[in-house]
Formats: structure tokens, C-alpha cells, sequence
């Protein structure tokens, strides 16, 4: 009996509070899915050939996810706290009835658990297919190296047992706090549950549109600022800036719906037609109360949109990069060339990789140590030399024109090798005085002749054989780790601004859909007047919908402007390294949005319908 | 005159099988245009349950009622309520208005509710609180009015729209009777001089006593018919509701 009691309020609950349901499974699957990196195939391709960098974006991870697991816990307690509120009735008829307290908490401890168990096994559901997905997107991202693997559902064992934990212990927290509210509750108050009503106050015109002027000002300055001083100048004007783009982000919403009154209620055609009338006034009659929160969900998805555009859109600088920083298939440096010179073909060959055979094109070269006298008519003094022949050689295998003799001496910074140096810039000598200078390291360039992957694994394993390894300090630098290397940067971007996105979108979202069911609750009794007064249903409906529209999409309207103003700044910085792809990561930000946002303002919109209609 | 509201046969039981309450049973009565009828009798008498058949609400189990010659207890879904929203106008005891609107607004949802054209709403609705000596209290927010205002508006909003009939449930429930009073004289105001046909329910004697008809009603039947003569006086009148009243039996003191 008391099992299904509590069963019958659990699948009572998915129906009518399907926003507490959906924050939780939405954070569930997005624990999951960012908690699951480790075993996707993305990752494991990426740790072959970049391992410290898939370590980083991991731990990075696990750090995001404590932040994440805070904000969620927070949001799952507020909806909760919610929940509560809407059933103080329900509760005060079962203490009434008799039942003892401890039996009402139970019952809740129960429901919560009940919900919990649900929510967790919808949510690692939906988890475990989108981080296929995700992993099937980040595959397609590595455009250089395409690979034959094919890519299975995964389930991470790991993960699954560190959400379970996480969320386990966030329900834990629920479970106590409603077990603590009710055993403190008295009885009266729960069975008055208390309805307040807000106070009707008109401003005058001229109020709302001085608020309104000064608002736009505001934000106008503030975007002034920001365009023209840019995004990273991180000082005190820096956070004046904020101060502004928030003042006037407030005010904006402050002023909005008198001066929209005001606006509206001239045009009788739409002030006077239908239900417009009371939409107009029934937001207005809010927006006292509403306004700072209007405020801080437009912030919150701006900061949503700004972090998962920028993220994402942090792209297309990788592939030229990785040219610039890996100019042949793979560069191996002897450090130990200044005491003892290697014939690293040969070497080579003897442990198991034919250079004859594997490569399309290789130079063998000495870097020497550059005499002070020596200097390029610019007057740059490089501690690294080449010989003119030999740098020719390796410009040649990178297809660059190289130099004459005439030109020399001469101070050039075309990479020269695979992976990291040490230097930028060096001294193309003459062969003779070459000569006269002494060896600092060596050099060994080239060119695979075959399949690259094949062939860099038969290179790797040559160089690793203790027959090559011990008979110098080598470092092998290669053109798919720095492109590895380069994906490992542009992934831990993209996946920090999905996650953090993501979640900022989910609170806004959650925070905003319990808000319009609380108003929804308390606009019930409007709702049936406005039934008996012969409103149809669709008429009624309709007036739903508009004030549910209104509440979600002035904040998203105003962030979506804030966010290009924005972008546009953030573009400029970004420009210096690189070109951020906008169109694309737009494009992935706005189907986000529209997936988790729309999910949220249909399941307020329904719950509303629901408590509208007066089935709630 | 014509005829405005025909009952005929109405039955209505509550409940399944085993335990059926009848709350109507075999009801028939008309009422003419420009009539001011009354409802009477004690709880459980089958008022409230008539009105609410009447107002479309409840669905009668058997019989029917016709308004201005149109069958309604067969009417469905969306004709339903344009038949509603276009044809009856309500007053409740609890005045409902909305809290959000002002005077003039509320009186004016009940046109635009109707898809008057929005042009003419205001103009109509300034004008039907005109009629009822509202002018005052058009600006003012149901908070700001008194008990009476906020009834009177309720009544302007419920003729606003031009209705066949105006149903009113207890609509002085809630008043003091210096209200009440004021109310009921411009209802009977509306019916005299402008033709408005009011069905009103009623326990109070004394609000009866406006009416021009009145049925009583006990146990779900027409119990009694009184009709106000031409030239009598509301205190006579008033004197003989309460003759019947008391002639109702069963327990006179919860019809006081």
C-alpha cells in the first residue's frame, strides 16, 4: 500500500513535473557522456600517438565534472524545493489523515529515490548513445588521418559507477532535505498553502521609457567598450564593462513589459483581440518579481552560447598549424651529435626499417654551433648555423625554394624540423666556413614512401629498439603526433565548451522552466474564470503558449545579441592565431540550444497547458 | 414575446449503479424574453445543478433545453463554447474577476473573448459600464474596488456581450445587503428598461423579491410558480415568497 502510494506520486510526478525529471536525466547523460572520454575511440586514438595530451583533457575533465556535479546538485535541490511547495496540500492532507511524520518522509524518501533510480537509468540511456555520437563527431574531426576502425556502442563500465556515485550522493542530499522540511513543517502551513498576492503597480510612461532609454544606454556603452577596446584587456575597465552590460541588461527586462504595455495598448487591434489583453497584463503584473531573474538566465545563456560558440569555432587554425610545425613526415634529432656522429640511416636499416625502401626522400644533416662573429647582414646573431648545401636539402624535401651563394650569409626561420627545436631562427652559412664550425646536433629529415601509418609505426618501433636507442640521445619528432598533439588542444576545447555549455544552458533552462510552473500554478484560477467566461480551449491554450514564448525567448533573444556582439570581439582576438569558423560552430551552438532549450520550453509549456486546463 | 429558454423532461442522477441520486427529476419550465426569474429553494434542492445545465456546465441525463429554439444539451466542443461565450452571460457569486485587469479590461475580455472587432471593444465596454454607473472605478484594479463595485462589474461583463440570457448564481452571496441592494436594482434596472432576460438563483428571500417570476424547487421538481403582479409591491411580494418559503417545509431555516 505504501509502496504504491509512493509509485502512484512517482509516475504522477513524471507527468506533471516533467522539468525536474528531464534536469535530471539531462545531467545524468551529460555526466556520463564527458566522464566516458577515456574509453571512447577518439581518446585511444589520440593517447597513441599524444598520450600526456589525453591525460590532460581527462583530469581536465574530472575537474569540470566536481563544478558540474556542484551546479547540478544546486538546480536538482531547487526543483525539488519546488516540487515541495506545489504538494504542501497533498502532504498536510496525509499528516492530517493521521499518518505520522516520519511515515510522510519516508514516503517522499522513497519518491525521491524512486525518481532518482528512473531519471538515472533514462539519462545513462541517452548517455551512452550520445557519447557515441559525440565520439563519431570527433572521429570525423580528425580529417587528416582517416582510420578503417570501425566504431561500436561503448558502455563505460568507470563511468557509469562514477555517475551513479555522484548523482547517488546528490539524491542523498535531496533525500535529507525534504526528510528534515517536512518533520519541520507545521501542519497549518502546509494545509494553507500559502498563495501571495502580488501588488498591482502601474508606473507611469514616462518612467518605464526613461528606464528603458537608460537601459539601451547602458548596453550600448557596454558593447562600445567591448568592441572597441576587445575581449582580453582585463582590467578595471574590463569589469566596469560587465557592470554596465548586466545594469543595463536589467533594466532592459525592468522596463520591458510597461513600455511594451504602453506600446501595445495604443494598437487596439492586437491590445483588444483574443486574450492579448491578458497576456500583456499578466506578464506585466510579474515582471516585478521576474526581472532579476529574467537578468541572470539572459547571462547565464549568454555565457552558454559564448562558451560553445567559441569553443567550437576554435577550429580551422589546426591544419595550418600542423604544416608550420611538422614540415616533413618525421624529423629525428640526435642531441648527442656534438660528441659523437651517427650515420642514423644506416642505423636505421640495421634495426628494421630499410630507408632505401620506406622513404621517399631523407637528408642527413649537422646544426652547428654558430661563431658570434658570424652574422647575417640584418644584424641577427642566431646560436644555430646550417651549411647552405644542407639547408638547400631539407627546403628541397619540404618543396621550398632554398638559396644562392651570393645571398649568404643570411638569418632564416623556416621550420627544420618535426616537432620542437629549441631555436626559431639560425644562420645559412656557406659549406666551407660550415666546415670550420662545430657540430651541435644532427639531423635526420624525411618523407614517407608509403601507407604514413604503416610506416611511422615501423619508424617508431625502430627508434625505441635498445640497438638504435643506446647509441645516442634521440628524439623522434613526427608530423601525425603534432597534428595529434594540435587535435588534442582543439578536442579539450571543444569538449570543455560543450560540457560547460551545456550545463550553463541546463541551469538557465531548468531555472526558468520551474519559475513559469510555479506562475502557471498560481494562474490556474485566472484560467478557469477565463473558461467559464467561454474562452476555448484553444483560446486558452494559446494564451499559454504566448506567456511561456515571452518568458523563454525574451532572455535568449537579448543573450543571442549580447553573444554576437561578443563573437565579434572574440573573433578579433582569435583572428591573431587563427580563423575561428563561425558559420559551422553557429550552426552546432543553435542546435544545442534548440535540442536542450526546446526540450525545456516544450516540457513548461505542456506542464503549464496541464495546470492551465486545471488538471494539475 | 418570444421565447427565450425552454426546459422540458430534465433529469439528471448522479452515480452509477447502486447508489444513484436523483437531482432532477421530470423539470419543466420557459422562460419569455425580457423575463426576470428567480430560483428558489433549499440546498440540495437540485438548484445549482439545474443552472449548471442550464449554463452548459453539467450535462442532464435526460430531457432537453432549448435556447432561443436551439437544442443545447447536444451541443459539443467548440459550438459549445461559442454558444456559451456568445449566448449567456454570468454572474457569480464569487465575482471572479481577473486580478490583473483593470475595470475596463475585464468588462472588455468578455468582447474580445468573442472576437468582437477590436476596434469598438473599449466604446462598448464604456459604454455598458455607463449603464451601471461604473464610470469610477473603470481604472481601478479589482483590489482597489469595493465588494459591490467589483459584483457590478462582474454584472456589466456578463451583459456586455449582448447575451440572450444572463445567468446569475447567488450573485449577492458575497455582499453586504446595502450592496446587494444596489445591485439588484440595477439588475432589475437592466431587465426593465433594457430588455435583459436574467435567470437568477437564490436562497435569499429577500433577493428573490426583485424578480417578476419565481420557481421553487425541492427535492429536483417544481415544487410551487409564484409571479410578481403588475402592480404589486416588492413588500407584498417579498410577503408571500416567504408564505412559500415556508409552505417548502423540510428545513425553512436554511432557506432563511
Amino acid at each position: 500500500m505504501f509502496c504504491k502510494l509512493a509509485w502512484k506520486n512517482v509516475s504522477r510526478s513524471l507527468r506533471d513535473y516533467g522539468v525536474y525529471f528531464l534536469t535530471l536525466t539531462f545531467g545524468v547523460c551529460l555526466f556520463y557522456v564527458f566522464n566516458s572520454l577515456e574509453s571512447q575511440w577518439c581518446m585511444q586514438m589520440l593517447s597513441r600517438s599524444a598520450h600526456y595530451m589525453a591525460e590532460s583533457i581527462l583530469v581536465l575533465m574530472d575537474v569540470f565534472s566536481a563544478f558540474v556535479s556542484v551546479v547540478l546538485a544546486g538546480l536538482v535541490l531547487y526543483a525539488n524545493t519546488f516540487l515541495m511547495k506545489r504538494r504542501k496540500r497533498e502532504l498536510g492532507t496525509y499528516l492530517l489523515l493521521g499518518m505520522p511524520t516520519w511515515r510522510v518522509s519516508l514516503l517522499l524518501v522513497l519518491e525521491t529515490l524512486l525518481i532518482g533510480l528512473l531519471a538515472l537509468a533514462a539519462g545513462l540511456l541517452l548517455g551512452v548513445l550520445l557519447s557515441h555520437g559525440l565520439g563519431l563527431l570527433t572521429i570525423s574531426m580528425f580529417s587528416a588521418y582517416p582510420t578503417e576502425e570501425a566504431f561500436g556502442l561503448i558502455l563505460s563500465v568507470k563511468a557509469v559507477g562514477k555517475t551513479a556515485l555522484y548523482f547517488g550522493a546528490i539524491f542523498l542530499a535531496v533525500m535529507a532535505l525534504t526528510g528534515l522540511t517536512v518533520s519541520r513543517s507545521r501542519l497549518i502551513d502546509l494545509i494553507r498553502g500559502a498563495r501571495k498576492n502580488e501588488e498591482m503597480k502601474e508606473r507611469p510612461l514616462w518612467t518605464s521609457v526613461l528606464t528603458f532609454l537608460a537601459g539601451a544606454a547602458l548596453l550600448g556603452a557596454a558593447y562600445a567598450m567591448l568592441l572597441v577596446r576587445g575581449l582580453l584587456m582585463i582590467d578595471s575597465l574590463f569589469f566596469l564593462m560587465l557592470a554596465l552590460g548586466t545594469a543595463g541588461t536589467l533594466l532592459f527586462f525592468r522596463s520591458l513589459s510597461g513600455f511594451l504595455l504602453r506600446l501595445v495598448k495604443g494598437r487596439t487591434g492586437i491590445y483588444y483581440r483574443g486574450l492579448g489583453m491578458f497576456v500583456l497584463r499578466q506578464f506585466n503584473s510579474r515582471i516585478h518579481t521576474t526581472y532579476v531573474s529574467m537578468t541572470a538566465i539572459c547571462l547565464l545563456l549568454l555565457l552558454a552560447i559564448g562558451v560553445t560558440a567559441c569553443c567550437v569555432g576554435l577550429n580551422d587554425t589546426i591544419e595550418s598549424n600542423t604544416d608550420a610545425a611538422a614540415p616533413y613526415d618525421f624529423t629525428i634529432q640526435n642531441y648527442s651529435g656534438d660528441t659523437e656522429q651517427v650515420d642514423i640511416p644506416s642505423l636505421l636499416t640495421a634495426n628494421g626499417f630499410d630507408t632505401e625502401e620506406a622513404l621517399r626522400g631523407a637528408w642527413l644533416c649537422p646544426l652547428y654551433y654558430n661563431d658570434p662573429g658570424l652574422s647575417a647582414p640584418g644584424g641577427e646573431v642566431p646560436d644555430v648555423a646550417v651549411a647552405l648545401s644542407d639547408y638547400n636539402a631539407l627546403m628541397a624535401l619540404q618543396g621550398r625554394p632554398g638559396l644562392e651563394e651570393g645571398e649568404l650569409p643570411q638569418y632564416r626561420e623556416e621550420p627544420l624540423a618535426s616537432g620542437p627545436t629549441g631555436f626559431t631562427g639560425y644562420l645559412v652559412v656557406p659549406d666551407r666556413t660550415a666546415a670550420e664550425l662545430s657540430v651541435r646536433r644532427q639531423l635526420f629529415a624525411g618523407n614517407y614512401a608509403g601507407d604514413r601509418q604503416t610506416a611511422e609505426e615501423r619508424l617508431q618501433a625502430a627508434v625505441a629498439s635498445p640497438g638504435f636507442s643506446q647509441t645516442g640521445s634521440y628524439r623522434l619528432g613526427t608530423r601525425i603526433q603534432v597534428y595529434m598533439e594540435n587535435m588534442g588542444t582543439k578536442l579539450m576545447a571543444l569538449f570543455m565548451g560543450l560540457y560547460l555549455g551545456m550545463v550553463f544552458l541546463i541551469a538557465a533552462a531548468a531555472v526558468l522552466a520551474l519559475q513559469q510552473l510555479s506562475q502557471a500554478a498560481d494562474d490556474q484560477s485566472r484560467y478557469q474564470t477565463l473558461s467559464r467566461l467561454g474562452a476555448p480551449e484553444g483560446m486558452r491554450d494559446r494564451a499559454v503558449f504566448a506567456q511561456v514564448s515571452l518568458a523563454f525567448f525574451l532572455p535568449l533573444a537579448l543573450a543571442v545579441v549580447h553573444a554576437a556582439v561578443g563573437m565579434t570581439a572574440a573573433n578579433a582576438v582569435i583572428a591573431e592565431v587563427g580563423r575561428v569558423d563561425t558559420a559551422a560552430s553557429s550552426a552546432i551552438t543553435a542546435a544545442f540550444i534548440l535540442v536542450v532549450y526546446g526540450a525545456y520550453f516544450l516540457a513548461t509549456f505542456f506542464g503549464s497547458r496541464r495546470i492551465a486546463r486545471g488538471d494539475g | 414575446m418570444g421565447l427565450i429558454l425552454s426546459v422540458s423532461h430534465l433529469e439528471k442522477v448522479y452515480g452509477g449503479r447502486g447508489s444513484r441520486t436523483k437531482a432532477l427529476s421530470d423539470l419543466s419550465f420557459q422562460v419569455e424574453q425580457g423575463g426576470f426569474t428567480g430560483i428558489m429553494g433549499a440546498s440540495g434542492s437540485g438548484k445549482t445543478t439545474l443552472l449548471n445545465c442550464i449554463a452548459t456546465i453539467d450535462r442532464p441525463t435526460s430531457g432537453s433545453i432549448t435556447v432561443e429554439g436551439t437544442e443545447i444539451t447536444r451541443m459539443k466542443g467548440k459550438a459549445l463554447s461559442r454558444f456559451r461565450r456568445e449566448r449567456l452571460g454570468f454572474i457569480f457569486q464569487d465575482c471572479d474577476l481577473l486580478d490583473t485587469l483593470t475595470g475596463l479590461e475585464n468588462i472588455a475580455l468578455a468582447l474580445t473573448i468573442q472576437g468582437a472587432r477590436p476596434g469598438e471593444v473599449e466604446r462598448r465596454a464604456r459604454e455598458t459600464a455607463a449603464l451601471l454607473g461604473l464610470e469610477g472605478v473603470l481604472d481601478k484594479y479589482p483590489y482597489q474596488m469595493s465588494g459591490g463595485e467589483q459584483q457590478r462589474v462582474a454584472a456589466a461583463r456578463a451583459i456586455v456581450g449582448r447575451p440572450a440570457l444572463v445567468l446569475a448564481d447567488e450573485p449577492t452571496g458575497a455582499l453586504d445587503s446595502r450592496a446587494a441592494g444596489q445591485l439588484l436594482r440595477q439588475l432589475s434596472w437592466l431587465n426593465r428598461e433594457q430588455g435583459t432576460t436574467i435567470l437568477m438563483v437564490t436562497h435569499d428571500a429577500f433577493t428573490a423579491s426583485w424578480c417578476r417570476r419565481i420557481l421553487f424547487i425541492q427535492d429536483g421538481a417544481l415544487f410551487r410558480e409564484l409571479r410578481r403582479e403588475d402592480r404589486e409591491d416588492r413588500r407584498t411580494f417579498f410577503a408571500r415568497i416567504l408564505g412559500v418559503v415556508g409552505a417548502l417545509g423540510g428545513d425553512a431555516a436554511d432557506v432563511l
